[in-house]
């Protein structure tokens, strides 16, 4: 027993080693790049812009501070994710279902879905104008396909042994579909979440650096605009934690929500 | 002579009357079908164990899917007593191969499906259901998931959902087909002992004839594919069974043998 704990503790710490290895191996290689080639002269080290991140703390980076930023970042990706995953499951569930539903709507779905985000942006900012809605807009749609995408693919591989078996329970239909099929759907949901999360982000930070005055993209773009580097690694590096982040949240709400899936002893 | 007098004064409960099933194969260069069962009849009669034996891939899982009513036959028909079957029915229970729990719902929730589905009183189905979680021995674990389950667990909690709708007939198709060897003997032991307990029809299917030998009333041995009947057994050894019984092997020699010429 006494070995076996320490065995855990070995394996434990061995994996934050093998963790933390490479993270802070890239640091300090671009650290002593910028320090001693003429990368420097292009780019600040990662030491600077750590730095310059909690400076953006308290002082501001153009009209807001970074929390700020990253504030009207997160209501645009929650207000466009938000929709998206909540109209892409309906019309997920809608193609697995009806027949009819699919032959009218998945040849246009699967005309428009080639059609990249960016595209988008000017038609968005010609239909919604340059104000949020046209970011919620672009957000919904990089997030939209991936989540009616999935919901349709866990419908399709709905075990046929579990429908027979809730058959033979004594399931209708109609309490088949809310039983069993959306049910066995769940995962599938997640994981198009997951995928739309990501989506999503990237497309906020799209609109952000085409059209608009503040938000995380904003950064990247300003910095770009006045050739200031720092202003630029700060924001990406914000972004990483901010979609670390929201991840980290959402896998949390699916452990919670999806218990029966990941092995839980 | 013997089955004569085995069959005399019960009832039947199934009856299957010359069921065939042919599959459609859709191929790129040819339409054509596969026959699977061809002319199967036969009987269960009220409260015996019978097991379905035959060789592997013989066609007996879509012979339980006709006689459970989930699939129907291209030819024939099967009753339960006097009345057709078309369609699934709660009078009716399965224990598959795959297990298939639904693995959303907790063993509770897996036991109680039937009941709830068919919207039984929720007091009367969860004592029900309970009572059934400890016929299985497993108390304590109402509120798992399958997925922290061992393979021998989860089969008790498929086994303890099957009966808790009451079904007259019970069919288990392979049900300890997926469990290593020592899980296998002790579920054979256990399934005998829930057999006592809750007296019901029982058609059981299996490729392992020593399984078949230690379990069964009556064996009917099938034909490898297109599946019929081949041979009835009458087992009328004493339970509990030894594997090493001069009778059992003996029984069980018989049938090898005949199944070999089967095929």
């Amino acid at each position: 027993m006494g070995n076996k704990t320490v065995n855990l503790i070995g394996k434990n710490s061995m994996r934050i080693v093998l963790t933390l290895l490479p993270i802070i191996g890239f640091l300090i290689l671009w650290q002593l790049a910028a320090m001693f080639t003429s990368i420097g002269n292009l780019m600040p080290g990662p030491i600077q812009v750590i730095e310059s991140l909690f400076i953006s703390f308290a002082k501001p980076l153009g009209p807001h501070t970074i929390q700020m930023h990253a504030l009207y970042s997160l209501k645009r990706v929650m207000v466009g994710y938000g929709s998206a995953v909540v109209t892409g499951i309906i019309f997920g569930v809608s193609l697995g279902l009806s027949k009819m539903f699919r032959a009218l709507f998945r040849p246009l779905f699967e005309l428009i879905r080639p059609i990249p985000t960016v595209a988008w942006i000017p038609i968005s900012i010609l239909w919604f104008g340059v104000d949020e809605m046209s970011k919620y807009f672009i957000v919904f749609y990089g997030a939209f396909a991936n989540v009616a995408l999935s919901v349709y693919m866990g419908i399709q591989r709905v075990d046929p042994v579990l429908v027979g078996a809730a058959k033979m329970l004594g399931c209708s239909e109609r309490q088949l579909t809310f039983k069993v099929v959306l049910p066995s759907c769940i995962p599938y949901i997640f994981s198009g979440m997951q995928v739309a999360l990501s989506a999503g982000i990237m497309s906020v930070v799209v609109a952000e650096m085409i059209n608009s005055y503040e938000g995380i993209g904003w950064n990247i773009h300003a910095g770009q605009q006045t050739a200031n580097m720092t202003q630029v690694l700060t924001g990406m590096v914000a972004l990483a934690i901010f979609g670390l982040l929201m991840a980290a949240i959402l896998r949390q709400v699916e452990r919670r929500m999806c218990a029966w899936n990941t092995r839980n002893t | 002579m013997e089955y004569q007098k085995y069959i005399e004064g019960r009832k039947a409960v199934i009856t299957c009357k010359n069921v065939c099933k042919e599959f459609d194969i859709r191929d790129r260069k040819q339409a054509g079908s596969f026959r699977v069962i061809d002319d199967l009849s036969l009987s269960i009669y009220e409260n015996e164990f019978v097991v379905l034996f035959g060789p592997g891939e013989c066609g007996k899982t879509s012979a339980i899917n006709i006689l459970s009513g989930l699939d129907r036959p291209t030819a024939g028909s099967v009753f339960q007593g006097d009345t057709q079957i078309t369609r699934p029915g709660i009078e009716r229970g399965v224990v598959y191969q795959s297990i298939a729990l639904f693995p959303w719902l907790t063993v509770m929730g897996n036991v109680e499906f039937g009941p709830k589905a068919r919207g039984i009183d929720r007091t009367q189905s969860r004592k029900r259901a309970q009572e059934l979680i400890n016929l299985v021995g497993l108390q304590g674990f109402e509120n798992a998931f399958p997925i922290s389950l061992s393979g021998g667990m989860r089969q008790r909690v498929g086994i303890a959902r099957a009966y808790a709708n009451d079904p007259e007939v019970l069919f288990m198709d392979e049900p300890f087909g997926a469990l290593d060897a020592q899980t296998r003997y002790m579920m054979e032991e256990e399934i005998l002992r829930i057999y006592e307990h809750e007296k019901r029809t029982v058609v059981f299917v299996t490729n392992n004839i020593e399984e078949a030998v230690f379990l069964a009333d009556r064996i009917i041995l099938l034909k490898s594919c297109p599946t019929s009947v081949k041979q009835e057994y009458i087992i009328d050894l004493e339970r509990p069974r030894s594997y090493t019984a001069p009778r059992f092997l003996e029984i069980r020699q018989k049938i090898t043998r005949d199944m070999d010429k089967a095929l």
